[in-house]
């Protein structure tokens, strides 16, 4: 059962702005994150600011410049299948569409799945772990098979968003719109490790929504995709996941991206690969050892040094897989 | 001690019990049926699709109050002292009862060694365990009410690994210690001997995990009292079972409780028992006058009403160069959770192939989790698991083929009851048929592939050991314009019991299926029959619905000879008319004035005993092809082949359904469930379904084949059906594993084959 | 139509619901008022004060309820608890099975995971609105003939997913079919028959067939 809120549903984004600065107001889209997090007692909410009213955080529209706005309220069914998405940033509608269940991705809004919650089960479970303001990382001397081999510090909790490493890959940026105005944050730059700051998992402030997502216009000869490892055949959160966008000149690489999901607390960029890839032909060998070079330098806890082998094995799958299309 | 859940270790003892013989002798076996066999769809599918079957979770009566449930949050603690004043103050509440209310001290979890615990017991055992119970006016009010209880606990040590909880310095849940039960001990013949005589010898060790329920329905019940009567409505496997432990519950007769339990949304063994939740709503209507309804949420039942227990299995099999089996030797241990119970089962271990020399040792062990039910062939598809990629390894050392090698060590008898003959055995049949649709010969002979996804196929063989029973009684009333009423208590617990008893009646009296309507699961209405478990409903009532037909025939045809001034010999009853032996003819019931004069006709029918000196078991192979992602880890069931003897097939749609069914089961049990618990606190980890994952729709194989044996057994009972739900489900995981292994050309021993057990695997091989 | 042969003597039967009589809702709840066929209209922009109920209008099977709801109560609830509309099944409560699934706008959604506020507005169908009358829906009708169930419970939220997919898509492929019905759990594992459904209501769909 839910616990009590009231409900405010702006038409203006000056409004929800206001609503969202009022004291235990939170912004809600689809909500498939954010009630769960209710339900569970995970999080508090005095205020539902529902922003499904913000007719300008719509659509995804192509830029003068050649590249993409998305508006934040966009359904990840809506990226999947977005012909200028699916043509161009494949690897943005191949995470959307890999994303949770039809009906989640029919609900489930682009700025909410950035913008989600872990899903570590000490986090969601009644544990009082630190991230929830307790003084202890459950999971490290726990049950950690499904957690960090990356970036954990306080909190070894793995970063659930499929389209957050896509995005990443693809240069992607957020707009914020905020009190004070707006700001254009680059996804490289959105997400906090917890040696940052463990109590929070964006740099979105409490006051500030998600407006829209700006992508850069795709390079020349550019191929990308997402691959996502897991542990049933659908509606399961990556295990490990490798999206990888590239630009090719002719058969070579000239430009890398090669983020990971499911193994880090922040989509994790693995600019060694990436470097390894550029300048060079895709090659069996090579892809080989980038995906070598991709799981180096992992720190596993007592059950996940698996992840290790299965980065290994992603961004081996989504570099084959771009090798057989270019 | 005598453990309380008689589908764990004692099946055989349970079973074996004097059971009270019939009146009636039984009837001859069907020849070749019309309607019973064919694909029948289900009489109650109307409801089932248009949202208009009414389960327990929909029923709302006027001014039903709703129950919510406090639980311990600590996996061992005592409640030190429970302030309900807060929530006695808030909004719409009528009622609470605690660990220290009166009702609380109902005993719970009764064996012959006392009770166990109570209804609300201030010792809590396992995280989720009630504390408290509250009615109030709507869910709502109910849910915040519940959250105003202040208890304090003392935390007490726990222990949640059940291989430390058998340590001597283990924290103990109960005085008499985490293992109640002596290790008990099963053998024949001289396993020492024979080991010393093989040519080949395995020994490994198995883990399995524990594994969830979860049906879709939730548990719960409606309670109302009616002139010191009480009426409930439960989702539950057997309403007769429930009733009986309602009635001793709370010191009341079994005529004054009526339990009901018409549409049920599944149970798999978990809703074979009287819930808490059931005496909550009972309880607290009795004291508000008021009837209350008391459903759980879904993450109590990922807690609290059971699981199929985690085993450690060590087998040693010895085997001879010609494929003979010599021995098996084995060690089981379970987790029972904090209460007793059954945790292991090695029936199978021990019958399903012959060998001479066996011996198993089975024991069960506390720890502070939610306590093991009967789950769908409780113990089985653990000791398959481990047997049958035992066999598959001896033949592997032997050089055989493993469907070879099973067919050396078929079975014509039942070994572990003392050499009685089986009715009928397909075994070898779902072997040999089943490889050869699934193209066996030729896929072994394949070239392995080259590319870094690996193939490969793997076989399990299976059987259930229970022939069901007690016995059960059904009244059938033919109406004056030739439909008919079937009532009987069986729960359809999905399996299409009601259309099978549909099936039966006009198999019997040719009357249409759609004309006979069904009556079921309602202790105060409908006449006794056993739980809706242990894949018995069709061959126990079945029967005695075939027996009410034939008890409505006599006095039919009498009638008629009567009526029509005919010798009653020459009458015959057929397609729903009298027929005249040398006359054309026909009669239609409805056409009888002395029928329509009598309104009814009443048959009572009941199930004839088992036969004698013998028993009619289910037996099962499994067939499938995997593809093992060696980069990833990642394993898809591609192809699979489930060759079932169930004796005979009673409706080729529900048949086929109940297969596939238990193959995406035994999916979950081999490829993903697992409940996790934190070792640092005995929590919960896995605590809903994102988190304990069950099979979706991308997990089954689209390339899926039942092949049914379809036995004609004349002697297992009058219908000639054995056992299904749970031989489908028994051999699947192990099938796979086999089939992993066969892939990858390493072996996993534990379950769930995961990524992460997959890349493991292969490391270690890389490794050697 | 089915390409599995003897379907046996009874084909899919009709018949009102006879313990409907257990689903009365109660007075206190009653709070439903029908007030005839819907349009949606645009929405108000008003903040809704609190945790007092709050006064919406919902459009549900083609009829339009006005009621007062708390802003945390959840469709699925709504729709059980006031209208009386149990078909929708709560599995879970938390958006991880799919028993729940309803239309809105044509769309599947969890009605567990939406709250019964923002629902408003929009078009809602759910299982009790794919008949007609007691006449079933072509995807009904298929799930019946494939025997694509087994309890049932999880039936409703089945056979809503499937009118979704073939209204988005109405030839899938069976990969589709599988992909489009991933968002339902089924524990009694009848995958293999609800694929068959999917399929056979599809084709029905193609040639002209029903609805």
């Amino acid at each position: 059962m839910l616990p009590t809120f009231t409900y405010v549903k702006p038409t203006t984004l000056e409004h929800a702005v206001r609503e969202l600065a009022t004291p235990g107001a939170r912004a809600c889209s689809g909500g498939t994150d954010l009630l769960g997090c209710l339900r569970d007692r995970v999080l508090k909410a005095d205020k539902l600011v529902s922003l499904n009213g913000l007719a300008e955080l719509r659509g995804i529209s192509e830029l003068p410049n050649g590249g993409l706005r998305i508006g934040a309220l966009s359904t990840l069914s809506e990226i999947a299948s977005h012909t200028l998405i699916t043509t161009r940033y494949h690897a943005l509608s191949a995470a959307a569409g890999a994303a949770a269940s039809p009906q989640l991705r029919n609900q489930g809004t682009i700025g909410g799945n950035l913008c989600q919650r872990p899903r570590c089960w000490y986090y969601r479970g009644d544990f009082p772990c630190a991230r929830k303001g307790g003084d202890t990382c459950f999971a490290k001397e726990g049950e950690n098979q499904l957690h960090a081999i990356f970036g954990g510090d306080v909190c070894v909790m793995v970063h659930p968003s499929d389209t957050a490493p896509a995005l990443t890959a693809l240069d992607a940026s957020v707009r914020l719109v905020g009190p004070r105005g707006s700001r254009t944050v680059a996804l490289d730059a959105f997400f906090v490790l917890p040696s940052k700051d463990y109590t929070r998992e964006t740099v979105v402030e409490p006051d500030e929504l998600v407006a829209d997502i700006v992508l850069p216009p795709p390079p020349a000869a550019a191929l990308s995709t997402y691959r996502k490892l897991r542990s049933r055949g659908a509606w399961d959160f990556a295990l490990t996941g490798a999206a990888v966008a590239l630009g090719m000149h002719g058969k070579k690489v000239e430009r890398a991206r090669i983020v990971l999901s499911g193994v880090a607390p922040v989509p994790w960029r693995v600019e060694l690969a990436e470097r390894e890839l550029v300048g060079h032909e895709l090659s069996e060998a090579l892809i080989e050892r980038v995906a070598q070079r991709a799981s180096e330098h992992a720190s596993p806890l007592s059950a996940n040094a698996y992840k290790v082998a299965l980065v290994r094995g992603a961004v081996a799958e989504a570099l084959s897989e771009l090798r057989a299309k270019g | 001690m005598r453990e309380p859940n008689i589908y764990g270790s004692d099946t055989l003892d349970a079973e074996l019990a004097p059971q009270f013989a019939p009146a009636t002798s039984d009837l001859p076996p069907w020849g070749k049926t019309t309607v019973v066999g064919a694909a029948v769809p289900r009489i109650d599918g109307h409801d089932r699709v248009g949202g208009t079957a009414i389960y327990t979770r929909d029923i709302a009566l006027p001014g039903m109050l709703h129950c919510a449930i406090v639980h311990s949050p600590h996996a061992h603690a005592m409640v030190k002292r429970i302030d309900t004043t807060a929530a006695k103050a808030m909004p719409g509440v009528h009622a609470i009862i605690t660990c220290d209310s009166p009702e609380a001290k109902i005993p719970w979890i009764l064996t012959n060694q006392g009770a166990f615990s109570q209804l609300l017991d201030p010792h809590c055992r396992y995280e989720g365990e009630e504390v408290a119970a509250i009615a109030a006016e709507t869910p709502l009010q109910a849910a915040d009410a519940a959250r105003m209880i202040v208890v304090e606990y003392d935390v007490l040590p726990m222990v949640v690994n059940y291989e430390v909880a058998t340590k001597p310095d283990a924290p103990k849940l109960h005085a008499v210690g985490n293992q109640p039960s002596p290790a008990r001990t099963s053998q024949r013949g001289d396993v020492e001997a024979a080991f010393a005589k093989a040519d080949a010898v395995v020994e490994r060790t198995f883990h399995t995990s524990c594994e969830m329920h979860v049906p879709l329905e939730v548990h719960g019940s409606v309670a109302q009292w009616d002139s010191g009567k009480l009426e409930v409505w439960d989702s539950t496997q057997g309403v007769y079972a429930v009733r009986d432990s309602l009635a001793l519950a709370l010191k009341l007769p079994l005529s004054s409780v009526r339990v009901s339990s018409h549409f049920m949304g599944g149970g798999f063994g978990g809703k074979l028992e009287l819930g808490k939740y059931t005496v909550f709503a009972a309880v607290l209507a009795r004291m508000t006058g008021r009837a209350v309804k008391c459903v759980l949420t879904r993450e109590d039942t990922l807690r609290s009403v059971g699981n199929r227990p985690a085993n450690t299995i060590s087998i040693k099999a010895a085997a001879r160069k010609d494929g003979t089996l010599l021995a098996l030797d084995a060690t089981l241990l379970g987790a029972s959770g904090a209460y007793p119970t059954g945790a292991t089962s090695s029936y199978m271990l021990l019958d399903l192939y012959t060998c001479a020399n066996v011996r198993a040792v089975e024991s069960s062990v506390l720890i502070n989790a939610g306590q093991a039910r009967a789950f769908r062939a409780p113990g089985y598809p653990q000791a398959a698991w481990a047997l049958e990629q035992v066999m598959d390894e001896l033949a592997g050392k032997l050089g055989m083929d493993p469907v070879e090698f099973r067919l050396k060590n078929i079975p014509v008898v039942s070994q572990l009851r003392s050499g009685q003959p089986y009715t009928s055995t397909g075994l070898a049949d779902c072997l040999r048929d089943g490889a050869e649709k699934f193209g066996w010969a030729a896929a072994r002979k394949r070239p392995a592939n080259k590319g870094h996804v690996k193939r490969g196929i793997g076989i399990a063989a299976g059987m259930w050991g229970s022939p069901g029973g007690p016995t059960a009684t059904v009244i059938l009333k033919l109406y004056a314009d030739g439909s008919a009423n079937v009532n009987s208590g069986a729960a359809d617990i999905g399996t299409g019991t009601k259309t099978i008893f549909a099936q039966v009646v006009a198999e019997e009296l040719g009357v249409p299926v759609e004309r006979v309507s069904v009556e079921n699961a309602d202790t105060g209405t409908t006449q006794y029959a056993p739980s809706s478990g242990g894949s018995q409903t069709v061959l126990v009532t079945t029967p005695a619905v075939r027996s009410a037909a034939a008890d409505v025939k006599t006095p039919l045809l009498a009638l008629a000879a009567e009526e029509l001034k005919i010798d009653v010999d020459k009458l015959t009853i057929r397609d729903g008319n009298i027929e005249i032996a040398g006359d054309t003819k026909k009669v239609p019931f409805s056409a009888l004035r002395s029928l329509a004069q009598r309104q009814q006709l009443v048959g009572v029918g009941r199930r004839a005993p088992h036969p004698v000196g013998k028993v009619g078991l289910p037996f099962a192979a499994h067939f499938a092809e995997v593809e093992v992602n060696t980069r990833t880890g990642e394993v898809r069931v591609v192809r699979y082949v489930a060759a079932q003897d169930s004796g005979r097939v009673m409706n080729a749609l529900t048949f086929e359904n109940q297969v596939l069914g238990g193959v995406t089961m035994g999916i979950g049990f081999g490829l993903t469930e697992q409940r996790v618990l934190d070792r640092q606190t005995g929590k919960l980890a896995s605590g809903s379904w994102h988190d304990y994952k069950i099979p979706t729709a991308m997990d089954f194989p689209v390339d899926f084949q039942c092949v049914p044996i379809d036995l004609q057994d004349k002697e297992c009972n009058s219908v000639g059906a054995k056992g299904l739900g749970e031989p489908a489900t028994i051999p699947a995981a192990a099938a796979i594993a086999n089939a992993v292994c066969n892939a990858i050309g390493a072996r996993i021993y534990d379950a769930p084959i995961t990524p992460a057990s997959i890349v493991n695997a292969l490391a270690s091989k890389g490794g050697k | 139509m089915s390409d599995r042969g003897n379907k046996g003597p009874c084909g899919p039967q009709k018949h009102v619901n006879r313990r409907g009589f257990l689903t009365t809702i109660s007075t206190s709840a009653a709070a439903a008022v029908v007030v005839g066929a819907a349009t949606p209209v645009a929405a108000e922009a008003a903040p809704r004060d609190a945790t007092e109920p709050t006064p919406i209008v919902l459009y549900v099977n083609g009829r339009k309820y006005r009621l007062a709801v708390e802003p945390r109560e959840t469709l699925i609830s709504v729709l059980r608890e006031r209208l009386g509309l149990t078909g929708s099944k709560p599995g879970c409560e938390r958006g991880e099975c799919g028993a729940c699934t309803v239309l809105l706008d044509g769309s599947t959604r969890y009605s567990c995971m939406t709250l019964a506020v923002e629902a408003q507005d929009h078009i809602i169908t759910t299982i009790e609105g794919l008949a007609n009358g007691e006449e079933l829906s072509d995807v009904q009708q298929a799930f019946i003939h494939e025997d694509g169930y087994q309890c049932g419970f999880c039936t409703p939220g089945q056979v809503m997913a499937a009118e979704g997919l073939l209204r988005k898509n109405p030839k899938p492929s069976i990969d589709e079919v599988r992909l489009g019905m991933s968002g339902n759990l089924c524990r009694c594992g009848a995958y293999g028959h609800i694929f068959k459904a999917v399929q056979q209501a599809a084709s029905t769909r193609q040639s002209g067939g029903a609805k």
